[in-house]
């Protein structure tokens, strides 16, 4: 996807000299200097099409206004994006874009993120000249799993189509019809039903696909964006998670209402798949906001900071060798590097643990384009850190082991409650860290809440090697703290090395440190 | 010993009345003060409180504030200094309504060979005794400014001290000429001598004789009374006042404190300035008109006579400051002080100087 | 000394001001008390449980939501009102309705009027003109701040 080392030439664009890659068109050039030349077909992802026409502008030489889209530039060209000729003609593109638009805009999912809408502000034509009755078209076609097509607002850029031809290559969506009563339309007896579906409605610059999913759950612009990464796969597409700040007055049933894509060239371009799209439930359902104390004896602690304490002084007690052989560890992949390699470093260096084991969920379909067959987003790092990934065995579990500290909620999914309640009953002290209340969290004397990847910082290993780093998107809920404060906080009781645990600890020190250590992650850190 | 227990029935009936009169008088002056500033200033006021329905323009009005005050919480703050809180409008009240026993209300009654002045207790020092009472009220006030232990209470409980004591002197100073004039403290003797006439026709009035000494007294005595535009002890925009920190009944006292001192200062004009009892004319035995003409009448007349224009006249300057009091704006602190000290005391020794001069001559 | 006797002039022009409006308002009440009607009235009170002052045509009063022909609610949903609202005591939850040319509709509409300042920006905003303040009700004080929270049902009835 990089058409880098070109020749770069110069370019005049409204009169200031701008650098261009040889073959690029004026568009990209101008996007590249940050000059915003309006456009509605022209999509990064495909090559142009040159059908909305928003995208004119002046090129000296040229005696017609030229498609900056499709216009590829040359030394020494003069480009003007905003002289009065240009000007008008956009306005008069965009009133014969809006002269079939319906302009629903109050009940359009689109408004407030839609490129026409915008534009129709920033060139201001608030009379309509046309008195002609518009088109009746389909306004309420279902054309897919979760899509809904509204003929009407369609502007026919043809960004839909050729998404369904170039990347998922499916040719669910065609252009029928000649004309004025040309519109967009799925083949007879097909539906958008592949795995990226969900982009369509991301990539129509207006509102004419809209998401079943999003349909009418909130105004675009009550949401606020956040960066994080998708853990839902070993890909590891890079994603914005759209979410509600709240009202002051009311209550919201959740925070998050949409995730979007974030370009990414190297992982995932432009797209994410629909799992990732639509399996945003996990960040709202069932979560744990509060520590639970199940069992204790003869303490009565409830802030993190006595547990940890209190945790550190009961492993503390033990003998080296009890340590290695009554320690038991269940991890799982969704931990970033920076927590796999602290809980590598306590508990399998310094302490000499054996029994480490990983509670994942099951291995699912790939679908050969983003989605990888692992719902373990960081696998690869753990594998990376020295980590020999082990499946749960129960009966090893059990045997001889005193102290449990298990991480993620997905135990519970793995084994009969019957066979696992059996097994940690015979383990004297077990906690466990989990970002979710489940019913088999009371087989843990406590229950500590933890924050999820979108709410905390640190960094992922995907499938590719590729390590990317994130940032908290959302607040985590409650008491919740991230992992790896959990683990310095232990380290620190243990009286560990100090370095790593420093006062102010953060996920950044500590892949700087792990560079150090491990040559996988210094070549990607630099 | 009859007699002496027939004085004493005499003087507890006289006391009764006295106060029953005063304590009525300050209850209906609440009514008045509501209605006549709503007419002042375009209104209907208070007319809501009724009895079975019955309205008449809102004189049931103080008796539901009566009510109102007697049911509400009497709270005493926290950190205030509870006994002393407690005591303030008490003795505010107390010596307030201490000094209607020296005012005369009326002639000595004759009834059988029995004379009885309608006047409490008929002290040599009246004007003194009245004088010395007033001051001491203000003890009430600096006392619950302090006791509520609140900053703005304390302010304006300072405020007071030093509004009143400032007045005092020129209370006092504006009131030489006249005993200068009428060479007694006896207030009854005061209003026997208003009873003469000046050139055959003008009843010798304090007004006419000291007109000067009554501009300065009005003023002192308006100041003496704390309201507006003298409140700043209250200074309901600022501080609130002394009394922010009192509610139900005790707060009640207070205001009625504050009528009370209308009231007193009314009969205080009335009986310096305005001849007391005195009708113009009208002598124990009827009315001797300067032009000639005579019309007598029985005593128990006369005496009513009497009393009636001592009411009215004292019902005039309750009217008079209530207009006052809804018709001007709260001085400024330093123009208080300043017009104490700096116009009415001076201009209350021109008008001693003055006046001698004018006795000499 | 010109200036102090000019203020003590006006100060005496003050009192009789006020005196004057005692004596006419008085005169007038008298007169009513007597039985006999005169144009001019003693008072400019208005005895307001009994009488009301007239509600001016702009007054913004309390909220009402506009109906179609078919007694369903105007609004779509848009939340354009939600979004202007400076008290935030508008909310709105939308909901899918059957037909294609409403599609939007307010499953819940909220207005809490324990919060609403009256300034009728919601009614400016909404582009349906699907809610207006021209009720004329003034007079909706509740006991509890619960019942000041309005619904649908309340909004529309
Ligand atoms: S597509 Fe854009 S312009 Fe059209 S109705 Fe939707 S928001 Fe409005
Ligand atoms: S549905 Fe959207 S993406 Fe497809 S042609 Fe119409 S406007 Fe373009
Ligand atoms: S009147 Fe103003 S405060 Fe009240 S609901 Fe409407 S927008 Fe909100
Ligand atoms: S602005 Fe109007 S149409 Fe939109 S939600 Fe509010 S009331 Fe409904
Ligand atoms: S962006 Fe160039 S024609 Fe649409």
């Amino acid at each position: 996807m990089q058409e880098r080392a070109n020749e770069m030439i110069k370019i005049f664009i409204d009169e200031k000299p701008v650098d261009a890659e040889e073959g690029t068109t004026v568009l990209k050039a101008a996007e590249r200097a940050g000059i915003h030349i309006p456009h509605l077909c022209y999509h990064p992802a495909f090559p142009p099409e040159g059908s909305c026409r928003m995208c004119l502008v002046e090129i000296e030489g040229f005696p017609k206004l030229e498609l900056s889209c499709s216009t590829v530039v040359k030394e020494e060209m003069k480009i003007s994006t905003k002289s009065e000729r240009v000007v008008e003609a956009r306005k008069a593109v965009l009133e014969f874009l809006l002269a079939e638009h319906p302009l629903d805009c109050p009940i359009c999912d689109k408004a407030g993120d839609c490129k026409l809408q915008d534009y129709y502000y920033e060139y201001g034509l608030f009379e309509s000249q046309f008195k002609e009755t518009k088109e009746k078209r389909e306004k309420k076609l279902k054309i897919g799993k979760s899509l809904i097509l509204d003929q009407e607002r369609c502007i026919l850029c043809t960004r839909c189509v050729r998404f369904l031809k170039e990347v998922t290559k499916t040719q669910d969506l065609g252009v029928f019809h000649r004309g004025v009563h040309s519109s967009v339309n799925i083949y007879e007896g097909t539906s958008v039903e592949n795995n990226y579906s969900g982009n369509l409605a991301e990539i129509c610059p207006v509102g004419a696909i809209t998401d079943e999913d999003f349909r009418f759950q909130t105004r675009s612009w009550f949401l606020k964006e956040g960066e994080s990464i998708c853990p839902l796969c070993s890909r590891g597409c890079n994603i914005l998670i759209e979410y509600h700040p709240g009202f002051s007055r009311f209550e919201l049933p959740n925070r998050v209402y949409r995730i979007k894509a974030r370009e990414n060239p190297e992982v995932n371009g432009f797209w994410i798949c629909d799992r990732g799209r639509y399996g945003y439930s996990y960040l709202d359902e069932g979560r744990a906001d509060k520590i639970i104390l199940n069992k204790i004896e003869g303490e009565n602690v409830l802030t993190w900071e006595n547990i940890s304490e209190y945790l550190g002084e009961k492993i503390n007690s033990m003998s080296s060798a009890k340590k290695t052989s009554g320690i038991a560890l269940i991890l799982h992949t969704w931990l970033s590097n920076e927590e796999l390699f602290l809980l590598h470093k306590i508990f399998k260096k310094d302490l000499k643990v054996e029994k480490i084991f990983f509670a994942d969920l099951p291995e699912g379909e790939a679908d050969g384009f983003l989605l990888t067959s692992e719902p373990s987003p960081n696998r690869r790092g753990a594998q990376e850190i020295g980590f020999d990934i082990k499946a749960v065995d129960l009966s090893t579990l059990a045997d001889g082991t005193d102290f449990l500290l298990a991480f993620g909620p997905f135990l519970s999914g793995l084994f009969s409650p019957k066979y696992l309640k059996g097994a940690l009953s015979k383990i004297k002290r077990k906690v466990l860290f989990s970002s979710y209340s489940h019913e088999l969290n009371s087989l843990f004397d406590v229950v500590i809440p933890v924050a999820l990847i979108a709410e905390k910082e640190g960094s992922l290993t995907n499938v590719e090697g590729i390590v990317q780093g994130f940032q908290p998107a959302l607040e985590p809920p409650g008491e919740s703290l991230p992992e790896w404060k959990v683990l310095c906080d232990l380290g620190k009781e243990l009286g560990m090395d100090s370095k790593f645990y420093s006062e102010f600890p953060s996920p950044e020190t500590i892949l700087s440190e792990m560079g150090e250590k491990i040559p996988f992650f210094k070549k990607k850190n630099d | 010993m009859t007699e002496t227990l027939t004085e004493m029935l005499v003087i507890f009936i006289k006391i009764v009345c006295a106060l029953v009169w005063l304590l009525a008088l300050t209850l209906y002056l609440t009514w008045l003060e509501r209605k006549e500033s709503a007419l002042i200033q375009d209104r209907l006021g208070a007319n809501r409180a009724s009895i079975f329905g019955i309205r008449i323009i809102g004189l049931f009005q103080p008796f539901a504030d009566a009510i109102k005050m007697i049911f509400k919480e009497d709270f005493v703050p926290p950190f205030s200094r509870k006994f002393l809180h407690t005591m303030a409008p008490f003795i505010s009240f107390f010596f307030v309504a201490i000094t209607i026993a020296a005012i005369p209300f009326g002639d000595t009654l004759r009834i059988g060979n029995r004379t009885i002045n309608l006047q409490i207790l008929d002290f040599n020092v009246g004007l003194l005794f009245i004088l010395a009472m007033l001051s001491l009220g203000i003890y009430g006030i600096i006392i619950s400014g302090w006791a509520s232990n609140n900053k703005y209470t304390l302010i304006g409980g300072l405020r007071g001290a030093a509004q009143v004591i400032s007045y005092e002197v020129a209370l006092g100073l504006s009131l030489i000429g006249l005993i200068m004039v009428y060479p007694s403290l006896r207030l009854s003797s005061i209003v026997l001598y208003q009873g003469e006439l000046l050139f055959g026709f003008l009843p010798k009035w304090g007004i006419f004789l000291q007109p000067l000494g009554f501009g300065i007294f009005l003023f002192a005595a308006l100041a003496e009374t704390k309201r507006v535009p003298f409140d700043l002890p209250e200074g309901e925009s600022e501080i609130i006042g002394f009394f922010t920190e009192y509610s139900g009944l005790k707060w009640g006292l207070f205001m009625m404190t504050d009528f009370m001192e209308v009231i007193i200062v009314s009969t205080l004009l009335t009986t310096l300035f305005f001849g007391g009892w005195q009708v113009p004319w009208l002598a124990s035995d009827g009315f001797h008109f300067p032009w000639g003409g005579e019309l007598l009448l029985p005593h128990v007349v006369v005496i009513l006579l009497q009393v009636a224009a001592f009411n009215i006249k004292v019902f005039f300057f309750c009217w008079l400051q209530i207009l006052i009091r809804w018709t001007y704006p709260r001085f400024r602190y330093d123009q208080v002080m300043d017009l104490g000290w700096k116009l009415l005391v001076p201009l209350s020794l021109v008008n001693i100087i003055g006046t001698g001069i004018i006795m000499t001559i | 000394m010109i200036k102090a006797l000019g203020y003590f002039i006006e100060i005496i022009r003050g009192g009789l001001i006020t005196t004057r409006h005692f004596v006419v308002n008085l005169f007038y009440h008298i007169l009513k008390v007597l039985g006999i009607k005169t144009k001019r009235k003693g008072s400019v009170t208005i005895q307001y449980p009994e009488q009301k002052k007239e509600i001016a045509s702009r007054h913004r009063s309390l909220h009402r939501l506009m109906t179609r022909p078919d007694g369903k609610p105007r609004c779509v949903a848009c939340m354009l009102c939600v979004t202007v609202c400076p008290s935030e005591c508008i909310y709105v939850e939308a909901a899918e309705d059957p037909d294609p040319e409403i599609q939007k509709y307010p499953a819940k509409f909220i207005i809490d009027l324990g919060r609403c300042c009256f300034c009728g920006f919601c009614v400016e905003a909404c582009p349906e003109d699907a809610i207006r303040m021209d009720t004329g009700n003034v007079e909706f004080a509740q006991y509890s701040q619960q019942d000041l929270i309005y619904d649908l049902d309340k909004l529309i009835g």
